[in-house]
This record gives structure tokens, sequence and C-alpha cells, in this order.
């Protein structure tokens, strides 16, 4: 392709990771095995079938329609998987990857899915077969660290709250725990029923990596803008300000 | 250990960087109980509810959330809440920095210490409907929460002898 979209400007590295995770090069940072998304998920039993709610779409039939004939559809949508979804509550102590970053990820890089941003959580909706697919890239890649994001369902609560003394975020249903090992373990499901074995999900980043790996500006790492410490504003910024002034001034016509 | 200050009973609150896990929140509350000048303590935080109280999972026992003992002095009692903020009631200003000390000791990380305000001295509506229009102790006003019971929620230590 000629022209590689930008997607977000700015050059500190909160921009440039912001850029990394809508454009989906993330890096894959671990290996969960698929039964163990699909148990941590909770919608099924690894191994069964997929129940469904239509029959497969070659064998429906579909109106003749130019749109249908031109989409592919996904391999949940063909084969007539119901709707299910992940959501993720990402810490505000830099977690990799925050609400709405994970959003732009899934509408951006996920076909079929439905992505739902909330201040504490983000949840994306997609036909089973797909969902799976997605929860386990997004597990495995750098936009999840283990102990500063969580797979939860219900009970979100802790986003904005201090992390626990051994850096995990606090689950008021004590979904996952930091094993003696230094991995976190899934001990339930991201309702809260337990599992019939802890699911190794592997050790968190360190605080300096986390740091790294952000897509969250904060005032105490890397501002947004501002004058503390007399620093430029970032080309973002400029960006969003140039926004604000099309849509807001121009758009209110102040004459 | 009764003492009699210059100043009157001041109050502080600890804010640790880090929410406490029950070993970590009990030595801290050893060691501030043995600097002696503390007449109230409180400890507030999120709740950790022992079932799941909502949701698919509803009525679920969420086994990590019991039997989090922690033993002051003399007295043991059960956490309902991580350990977020400790408030104090001190008997003067002499035992601010005896607490400062007490928490450099104790907890690994950083943690804030604020003079304020925290505990209520006269009986408001929530008082009356709890405890009845005559209340003996004053000082167990603004200790607990509404939904608390006394006999779980709050126990007397007993006076250091020095």
């Amino acid at each position: 392709m000629a022209y590689t979209p930008q997607y977000y400007p700015g050059n500190t590295s909160v921009g440039i990771n912001r850029r990394k995770h809508m454009s989906g090069n993330l890096e894959k940072l671990r290996d969960i095995p698929e039964a163990d998304i699909v148990s941590i998920m909770g919608h099924r039993a690894p191994g069964a079938d997929y129940p469904s709610t239509h029959p497969p779409l070659k064998e429906m039939g579909e109106p003749d329609c130019p749109v249908r004939q031109l989409v592919e559809p996904t391999p949940g949508a063909a084969a007539g998987d119901r709707i299910r979804y992940s959501q993720f509550a990402d810490s505000m102590y830099f977690a990799p990857s925050i609400p709405y970053w994970r959003s732009y990820w899934g509408a951006i890089n996920c076909r079929g899915c439905d992505p739902g941003t909330l201040s504490g959580r983000q949840i994306i909706e997609a036909r089973e077969r797909d969902i799976e697919a997605y929860t386990k890239t997004q597990m495995d890649s750098e936009m999840t660290d283990v102990a500063l994001c969580s797979m939860r369902g219900c009970t979100v609560h802790g986003h904005s709250l201090r992390l626990e003394e051994n850096g995990m975020m606090f689950d008021m249903l004590a979904r996952s725990e930091m094993g003696a090992d230094g991995n976190v373990y899934y001990a339930k499901d991201q309702v809260g029923i337990p599992l019939d074995k802890k699911i190794n999900v592997g050790k968190p980043m360190s605080e300096a990596e986390a740091k790294k790996r952000t897509t969250l500006f904060r005032a105490d790492a890397i501002p947004f803008s501002g004058t503390v410490g007399a620093r430029k504003p970032d080309e973002a910024l400029e960006a969003l300000h140039h926004m604000w002034e099309l849509r807001s001034l121009w758009g209110y016509r102040p004459e | 250990m009764v003492t009699t200050s210059d100043t009157g009973p001041v109050q502080v609150e600890i804010f640790p960087g880090r929410f406490l896990m029950p070993e970590t929140a009990q030595r801290l509350l050893n060691e501030i109980y043995m600097t002696g000048g503390v007449k109230r303590i409180m400890i507030q935080g999120p709740n950790l509810p022992r079932a799941v109280p909502y949701g698919p999972a509803r009525g679920t026992p969420i086994e990590e959330n019991r039997d989090l003992l922690i033993e002051v002095g003399d007295q043991a009692l059960e956490l309902r809440v991580k350990v977020g903020r400790i408030r104090l009631e001190l008997e003067g200003e002499e035992d601010i920095p005896k607490v400062q000390a007490a928490c450099e000791r104790a907890l690994p990380f950083s943690f804030s210490l604020k003079r304020g305000r925290f505990f209520r001295d006269v009986s408001t509506i929530t008082d009356y409907a709890k405890y009845g229009r005559v209340i003996e102790d004053k000082r167990i006003l603004g200790l607990i929460d509404p939904k608390a019971k006394k006999e779980r929620d709050m126990a007397i230590l007993s006076e250091l002898d020095e």
C-alpha cells in the first residue's frame, strides 16, 4: 500500500506506543494456551462445541445483496456463533493499554467486533470464535501486563486504586493472584467462578518497563503538555488543539 | 499509659503508597500501638466481600477474603476491608514524630502522614440510629461505618503499661 496511516501524532514514547497499539504492530510477550484463554473467558468449556444462534450462513442462504457478496463473513459469523465478550480493566498506574486504546486496537484491527469504552473498563463483543482469537491476541501481546491489566467481566473496580504491595491491581473478587514464583495465576474466570486449575499467565512487567510501554499520559511521568518542566507541546497536543479549534470555534461560528 | 499532653488530642491519617497486606498492616499497627500515644485507630479501604455481591457468579464464596486476621496488642480482629488508610487520634503533637518513625520502620514503600480532623466528637443522626440516644464512651463516634457491627468490627485495646 502506498499510503501507511500515521494513526497518532507525537514523538514521546507514549505517542509511539499509541501508534503501535492502533496499527496492531505489537510485540508478542507470552503464549497462553488457547484452552486457558477460553477457560478464563468462561463462556464455554474448552474443547466443547460452539453453541450457535443460527445455522451456518452457507446453509441458510442469504438474500441477493451486493454488500453481502462483497464482504467476507468472519469465521464466527459464517458458522452462526453466539456473540460473547471479554472485558479488561487497566490500572492507571502505567498499564500498557488503556480503555480507549484497546477500543482503537479492536476497531482498527479486528473484524466484526464491537468495542465499548468506559472509564474503568473496556469490553469487546464479537462472535464467540472471533472473540476467542482476539482475546488471545490481546493477552499474548504487550498490550496486556498481567499484574496491571485484568480480564474482569463484572466488579471491575480497581483501575484507579493504588496497587497492592506485590504490584497487582486491586480485585474485589480476587480473580488473579501472585504466586510464590513471581508468576500471576488466574484462580477464577472473568466473572468470579473458580476455575478447576489455576492458569499461569506469566510474570508481570517491572515498573520501568511498564512506564516504557504505556499509552497513558500522566503528569508525574510523561505529561501531555503543560509548563511543568517547560516541555514543548507535543505534536499530539497541537493536533488536538487544531481539531478542537475547527470543531468548536468554527462550528459555533462566533461572528 | 495515661499521659497528659500540652497540646490537645491530634488526629492524623497515614496514606501508604500501596494497599497493605494483613501482615504489613499488623506490623504497622503494632508498631504504632507500642509508641503508646494512641487514643483511637480506624482502618479504611475498599470492601472485601465474603461472597460475590452481584453479576453472574453472585453468591459464590470468595475464599481469599476470609480469615484475614490481624492481632494488635492483645486483641484480634478480622479485616473486612483492604487496608488503604489508617486514621489515628493521638494524645498530643509530640506523638506525631513517634508515629512517623513507626511507619518508616514498618512500611517498605512511601507513605504520607497528614494532620486534620477525621473523627467526629459530636453524635450525629447515624450515631443515634446505631447506638441510641445515650452513648457512654464518646470514643466510638465515627469509628466504624453504619453497617458494621460493634462486636465484630471494633476492639478495645488495653492501655500499655510502661
